[in-house]
């Protein structure tokens, strides 16, 4: 990018079936936590972006108390209804308009507080899917589990070999909620089936938590420790879900073309030392080796068995563990950039990877990935 | 983590929200819907590109123009995907066991360019498999008037 915005702090609750605090509790919890990391005082921010949800909050324009918590207080203040990877872009153009220097980003929901699979079904077309009931988060993952694996030869092993790497991985991340140090295949194939291929291990658990990330303009990030520069960024929007191909996730290639642009990354495979992808069930993490151009078109089960993508890999992805284990909607694709940031940083602790100088960062929103966000980020 | 002893363990007040929005199927919907009840499929087709849409829609977003050219098509096609269902979501969204397990296909009408999603019944499904809609011309709700899919003879 021609101008520099980096991340300069970042703070994460644990995440928690059913946490003992409220939304606005965990808000304030991370926002101080992020204040504090920067060095900054509230008054010191210039915009705060939140992403959440009024139909996940059970109130409409579900930002408005989050007012006090977010430290927005008459202040320049808005939200997406989306991942938080996108409340980061939002603040990130902020900035690149040269107004603000200095922005928070927020990112929370309590999946304690609301029927679990109801919100994705009410993203379903209205006039006819929703109301026959048969396609939910869930199930519609599925049928786009099977298009994958049918188009690349992908098998039922390979799926639970992803939650068998990221379920490993996330047992040395002190916030995962679900984490099974020395997994194996066999663990994650005799978990309860919900739809084939998905098993229950193979899908990401819905839980409450909140993250918050203060981005910089440069000028101000010259003055922070150890600031992570925004390399690129990259969207896509696809179609509805039964109007495009479920084998393959066509915007999240476009998303990373246009990241990549932006970063000067021809290929990812060498020049990135790490990944965080939003894979809210075990076969998108496959999916998206393809899509990020981390191997060709339809080697993503090969990437898998090569090892490469394992922490101890050339290329760990998900070394947090990922959205396998931990799902905060609105929250769980700014937790990916938070733990790209951390690693590139060297503050990810008994899930460090060493060495991480440029690590990608993705976030998605809607059913079977419809949207897509990819950040590539990098140290000094 | 202890399931369940988190806001459990303080008073939680239960807030029902049950709004009912009045939708408007809308023009192509409708036509959908009636083309059913006289056994009919009927889809929509952009003028410009010649993509199919069914069930029918308004617009079409590769082409940014109304697709307001109507085809009837065939009532057989191809499995895209499918899924062996062995949970259903509830009402309050948790995923409760089926007593039997059920298969859920997304099928690609012959000459359409969209799937629709349905129940495969009569047979065990795979991807590629040929199937023909089952209609319920009689159906009280239009939204049961496809019933479901069966293997193709």
């Amino acid at each position: 990018m021609d101008k520099e915005v980096a991340i300069i702090a970042y703070a994460q609750t644990p995440y928690e079936a059913d946490v003992e605090s409220s939304r606005e509790m965990q808000v304030l919890q991370v926002t101080r936590a992020a204040l504090a990391a920067a060095g900054l005082k509230r008054e010191e921010l210039d915009t705060v972006i939140t992403a959440n949800n009024d139909y996940l909050d059970g109130r409409t324009i579900s930002n408005m108390r989050l007012v006090e918590p977010s430290g927005a207080w008459q202040k320049n203040e808005s939200k997406v209804e989306m991942d938080g990877a996108y409340a980061a872009l939002y603040a990130l153009t902020r900035i690149l308009s040269g107004d603000h220097d200095i922005a928070m980003v927020i990112g929370e929901s309590q999946a304690s507080v609301y029927g679990g699979y109801v919100p994705g079904i009410m993203m379903l077309d209205p006039t006819f899917d929703r109301q026959r009931w048969l396609l939910n988060e869930v199930s519609a993952a599925a049928l786009q589990a099977r298009a994958y694996m049918n188009a690349c030869g992908v098998s039922e092993e390979q799926l639970a070999g992803v939650a068998v790497k990221n379920l490993d991985n996330a047992a040395k991340n002190p916030l995962a909620l679900r984490a099974m140090a020395g997994a194996d295949v066999r663990k994650v194939l005799s978990s309860r089936l919900l739809y084939s291929p998905i098993r229950e291990l193979m899908a990401s658990p819905l839980c409450d938590g909140a993250c918050a990330v203060v981005l910089a303009s440069g000028k101000a990030a010259a003055r922070a420790e150890k600031p992570v520069w925004i390399k690129g960024v990259g969207f896509s929007h696809d179609s509805y879900l039964t109007e495009r191909s479920l084998a393959e996730m066509g915007s999240l290639r476009d998303a990373a073309r246009r990241c990549y642009g932006m970063a000067g990354i021809e290929d990812p495979a060498s020049q990135l030392d790490l990944a965080e992808v939003h894979e809210c069930f075990a076969h998108e993490e496959l999916m998206a080796y393809e899509a990020l151009g981390l191997c060709a078109a339809g080697g993503g089960g090969d990437l898998l068995d090569s090892g490469a993508t394992r922490i101890d890999g050339s290329l760990p992805v998900n070394a947090s563990g990922g959205v396998l284990a931990a799902n905060v909607a609105c929250a769980a694709g700014l937790a990916r950039i938070i733990e790209a940031a951390m690693q590139i940083r060297g503050e990810a602790g008994e899930h460090q990877v060493p060495g991480v100088k440029t690590a990608l960062a993705h976030g998605q929103t809607g059913l079977c990935a419809q949207e897509n966000i990819v950040y590539v980020l990098g140290g000094e | 983590m202890v399931q369940n002893v988190g806001q459990n363990r303080v008073p939680r007040a239960s807030i029902p929200l049950d709004p009912v929005f009045s939708w408007s199927v809308g023009n192509w919907m409708e036509q959908f819907f009636d083309g059913m009840k006289e056994g009919k499929i009927i889809a929509s087709r952009c003028p410009a590109c010649g993509r199919v849409y069914l069930p029918p829609r308004m617009i079409c977003e590769r082409c940014f123009v109304k697709a307001d050219e109507w085809v009837e098509l065939l009532d057989t096609g191809t499995v895209q995907s499918f899924t062996e269902a062995h949970v259903k979501a509830g009402k309050g969204g948790e995923l409760e066991d089926l007593e039997s397990p059920e298969i859920i296909a997304m099928v690609m009408h012959d000459g359409a360019d969209t799937c629709l999603v349905a129940r495969l019944e009569g047979g065990s499904a795979a991807v590629g498999m040929r199937v023909k809609a089952v209609l319920d011309p009689s159906a009280e709700n239009v939204l049961d008037l496809l019933s479901c899919y069966r293997p193709a003879e």
